[in-house]
């Protein structure tokens, strides 16, 4: 039995490897994301953000280390169990449910959430907590009015803030987004940051993002990957001022 | 030890005339994505184009004949029929290559009769190639397996020593920036479709006149290749030419063999209780070795779900 | 469903209840083996319209439900106490059972793998059953009797009918409430996007072994039904071409509509049932439809219909149904034309024109075909199917230019009205 106190990370990786035949592509990854904390990973392409988001999810499961969820090993669980276990993630590249409506895209989650998983002998539509709780999470991503619409049919940043309603549909504690507002304009990302702030309240983030402003309006801390390794986790602004991250990363960036 | 021999041997052959089927089907698969369920068919149809061509113009000239005749029906397949459904995905593909099936398989009925025809090799090719414990081991045998290595090696050199092979196997990892590159990449595809459905109609060619050809004998190789693919790994000759012997060695072992689970069921004195039972424990393996390549691909997915070598899914 | 639907589709009952009592034994007969297929079509494309699953071993599970019902049929002529119309739950359990196993399989996989794996158990199974003479009873295969059940005799074929047709209502009522349920749901989830679907919490493999163990269920249930009718079956039932009827049926009716299936099952089991005494070639002219509708109306015949019921409002049909008769009236010409020809190749090349060759000494006599006489060697026997196709295609292009002309009318309509806001018409 876990004694889970304010002590335990919400969010553990010790010595964290991966590697895809012979590329390492993350060595030894150290990284504590505290309960309740938004914590953002930066880092150039290539550095293993989606890589390391996809071990913590399951997609892939790690060459050695170790992945602790609230204090419990989830290295190598199947994703569908580390949602369970209570983590949840989004996508970089939109991946919802095409030829479905919003409203049933999310109600998927919530279904899973409400243990009907396998519910062959009742009615969609009269399961009312679920279609409450559904209403609910619609309202808080701003969908209501496209409640009935295909999700393929939806804008580009209407499609993201489903992306984000999905990963809120399981009840989750845990919320890894990926580059939530990739590809937005600079009025649609302060509008998904604001989004991401007001869902998020009381869970725990952990978010790769590019768009510094985010970063900084949104994030507790931050920690930047460089070449599979973690260079430095802190604060927005002590980040900003370090010179070794300035080298790696900012500085890089600037001069693009 | 005669049997051990003259299993392996015709084991060797047999999967070597799997591999010249299943060959095609993995290179156009790889590079398109499309499954061919007509690609048995392919094999079909060179078998009676040989046997339609060499009733008038002689054997050789049938074998020449028709894996030029069958390669031109697989492009025209690749060029007019397959872009019309491409849009709709690759099961729509799947799905119009299983209809071109029946329908070769229907016009061959309506042409040749229900039948098996009499296309058979010539004279000056039956004799024993060598003689091994007192019996003849036909020549044509080894010539069905000369016919594949000697058509593996080409295509091998093809690909590796060629300009043409090079862009095709650039192709096949990422057709757009092969065509960035200024290939002409539609090109490419139908020449594959068209060698790929050539290599099926030689095989039909040489072996129908070993083999019976009739009607049946486009889905009866077809199911065995599939399952050459899946349990080799689509997309991977390698696996391909490894899951094709396997199969070809266990089959030709499995008709010899009279073993049955009540047998094993003797070694701890349980044979007497598992004959009383009877049905699948007193099966002898000798009568179930169409049966052996499905439970092969079963144990294979169990072990193995991406095949020998297979890993993309 | 709207009210219209459930109108339509109760009037229809009412039809299949009324109707067959007043029809011929080959009539009821044919009717038994629609609904059968219908029921066959339906479970199939729960896997593959509701799932994305496209198998081509269904024969596994219908020949599996089919032997299991016959056995119990034996049980009860034995002595064994069972209700008789209860007998197609033997069917529908053994196919939950096999199906269970095989959808274990089959879904380690997905896309053309499965298909490819489906293809291989069905064929494991055609390849094992003439061995196995207890289960399959070899060869010959396994034979039966319907026993009398509470007054009811089950001797007469309408007993029968009404027996198949209760059940293929209840199943396929059953197979539309499925996709109401939570689960349904959930399975159209996983044919839009199966990776989303484990990081929601599901367990993908699961949950596609439950589509595949209803699907092989339902089928089950159809080939204990066919059982049952016939009174007997063998190993034949597990065939590629079983399972490649299913494939056919379900793609010309529409996979895309629910009822879609039902459409080709229908058309082409009473086709088969009014012509296959006329041409051998039936498989061929099925074929060929399938790989027209795969070109050219990819969603099935169900697919179109629903298409213009969905733009009926737009759709001005005294003007479009003209150009719409003169396009059947060119697809008449080329079906014509295609069966001529085929006829002819079939009478050419059979071997009773082999031995009036003969007869002829090496000549080529006349044949006889369509109540008329024609000659192989006169340019006229040719010059017919020959115009009938260039005739047909003409009169179909033609027609097909006015009629996408008028869609496209449609279209420009729709947006006018929407733009303009309250746009007359036309």
């Amino acid at each position: 039995m876990n004694e889970i106190t304010s002590q335990t990370p919400a969010l553990q990786l010790s010595d964290v490897s991966k590697s895809f035949g012979p590329i390492d592509v993350l060595q030894g990854l150290n990284l504590d994301i505290r309960p309740g904390e938004r914590h953002a990973v930066i880092g150039p392409n290539g550095a293993g953000k989606s890589t390391l988001f996809n071990l913590i999810s399951g997609m892939f499961a790690p060459s050695s280390g170790d992945i602790r969820l609230e204090g419990n090993s989830i290295g190598g669980l199947s994703p569908h169990l580390i949602n369970r276990a209570g983590l949840a993630r989004s996508f970089q590249i939109t991946n919802i449910f095409h030829r479905m409506t919003v409203f049933e895209n999310l109600r998927i989650g919530v279904m899973a959430r409400h243990q009907v998983r396998y519910g062959l002998f009742r009615s969609a539509a009269g399961m009312r907590r679920v279609n409450d709780e559904t209403a609910d999470v619609l309202n808080r991503v701003g969908l209501e009015a496209r409640a009935q619409s295909m999700a393929g049919d939806l804008t580009y940043s209407e499609q993201r803030a489903l992306e984000i309603g999905m990963t809120l549909t399981t009840g989750a504690d845990v919320i890894l987004l990926d580059e939530p507002t990739a590809g937005m304009s600079r009025e649609e990302t302060a509008k998904a940051a604001e989004l991401i702030r007001k869902v998020t309240e009381g869970k725990t983030l952990l978010m790769v993002e590019h768009d510094m402003s985010v970063v900084f309006s949104l994030c507790d801390r931050v920690s930047v990957l460089v070449y599979g390794r973690i260079l430095a986790t802190d604060t927005p602004e002590r980040i900003s001022a370090n010179r070794e991250v300035q080298e790696a990363y900012l500085g890089q960036e600037g001069a693009q | 030890m005669e049997f051990a021999i003259i299993s392996t041997l015709n084991g060797v052959t047999y999967g070597l005339l799997l591999f010249m089927v299943s060959a095609g089907l993995t290179l156009i698969f790889g590079m398109m994505g499309v499954l061919n369920f007509a690609h048995a068919s392919f094999y079909m149809l060179g078998a009676y184009v040989a046997y339609a061509v060499s009733s008038i113009f002689g054997f050789w000239t049938g074998i020449l004949v028709a894996p030029i005749v069958v390669g031109l029906v697989g492009m025209a397949v690749e060029r007019f029929l397959l872009p019309r459904v491409h849009a709709h995905g690759h099961a729509h593909e799947l799905l119009l290559t299983f209809g071109l099936a029946l329908i070769i398989e229907e016009l061959i009925k309506l042409f040749f009769g229900d039948f098996p025809v009499n296309y058979q090799m010539p004279e000056a090719l039956r004799f024993s190639a060598f003689e091994i414990f007192g019996t003849g081991y036909p020549f044509y045998r080894m010539f069905i397996g000369a016919v594949a290595v000697i058509m593996f090696t080409v295509l091998w050199l093809l690909l590796t020593r060629t300009r043409t092979g090079i862009v095709v196997r650039a192709a096949e990892r990422l057709p757009q920036m092969a065509e960035a590159l200024g290939h002409n990449i539609p090109i490419v595809f139908m020449f594959v479709f068209g060698t790929g459905a050539a290599l099926a109609g030689l095989a039909g060619a040489v072996a129908g006149a070993f083999y019976p050809t009739n009607p049946n004998m486009g889905i009866e190789l077809g199911v065995i290749v599939f399952v050459v693919v899946v349990v080799g790994g689509l997309g991977s000759l390698k696996g391909s030419l490894v899951a094709s012997l396997l199969i070809g060695l266990f089959s030709s072992f499995a008709v010899g063999l009279d073993w049955s689970i009540a047998g094993m069921f003797d070694v701890v004195g349980l044979g007497d209780w598992a004959r009383s039972v009877g049905g699948l424990l007193t099966l002898e393996l000798s009568s179930v070795s169409a049966t052996i390549p499905f439970a092969l691909m079963l144990i294979v997915l169990l072990v193995r779900p991406a095949g020998l070598m297979g890993e993309r899914n | 469903m709207t009210s219209i639907q459930k109108i339509l589709l109760a009037l229809l009952l009412v039809l299949l209840i009324a109707v067959p009592p007043f029809l011929g034994l080959g009539w009821q007969n044919a009717l038994i083996n629609v609904l059968i297929s219908s029921l066959f079509a339906l479970a199939f494309n729960l896997l593959n319209g509701q799932a994305g699953l496209l198998s081509f071993g269904h024969a596994a599970y219908f020949g599996v439900g089919a032997f299991a019902a016959l056995h119990l049929m034996i049980a009860v002529e034995d002595g064994l106490f069972f209700p008789t119309p209860l007998l197609p739950l033997a069917g529908g359990l053994a196919g939950l059972v096999v199906g269970v196993v095989a959808g274990y399989f089959s879904t380690m996989r997905s896309g053309v793998y499965f298909a490819l794996v489906t293809l291989a158990i069905a064929e494991l199974f055609h390849s094992l059953a003439p061995h196995l003479e207890g289960t399959f009873g070899g060869e010959a295969g396994v034979s039966s009797m319907r026993m009398p059940w509470m007054g009811l005799g089950f001797g007469t074929i309408i007993e029968v009918y009404y027996l198949t047709l209760g059940w293929v209502v209840l199943c396929g009522l059953a197979l539309w409430a499925y996709t109401r349920t939570p689960f349904g749901r959930l399975t159209l989830a996983l044919r839009d996007n199966e990776q989303r679907v484990k990081f929601l919490g599901y367990n993908a493999h699961y949950a596609k072994v439950i589509v595949f163990a209803v699907s092989a269920m339902m089928t089950g249930v159809a080939g204990a039904l066919l059982a049952i009718s016939n009174e007997t079956a063998n190993y034949s039932l597990f065939s590629g071409s079983v399972s490649a009827q299913v494939v056919l049926q379900t793609f010309v009716g529409g996979s895309t509509v629910f009822f879609g299936p039902v459409i080709g099952a229908t058309v082409f089991t009473l086709f088969s049932f009014l012509i296959s005494d006329l041409t051998r070639s039936w498989l061929f002219y099925q074929g060929l439809i399938f790989v027209l509708v795969m070109l050219y109306a990819p969603t099935g015949i169900g697919g179109v219909i629903g298409h213009h019921i969905r733009n009926r409002r737009q759709l001005d049909l005294a003007k479009i149904g003209g150009p719409y008769l003169v396009a059947l009236g060119g697809g008449i010409l080329i079906a014509a034309g295609t069966v001529f020809l085929t006829e002819s190749a079939e009478v050419l090349f059979g071997q009773d024109y082999a031995m009036a060759r003969d007869g002829a000494s090496g000549g080529f006599p006349a044949y006889d075909l369509f109540g008329l006489s024609w000659s192989p060697l006169n340019p006229v026997t040719w010059l017919v199917p020959l115009v009938l196709l260039c005739g047909g295609v003409f009169i179909l292009i033609r027609a097909r230019r006015v009629i996408d002309r008028l869609w496209a009318r449609k279209d420009e309509a729709t947006t006018a009205d929407m733009t303009v806001g309250a746009g007359g018409k036309e």
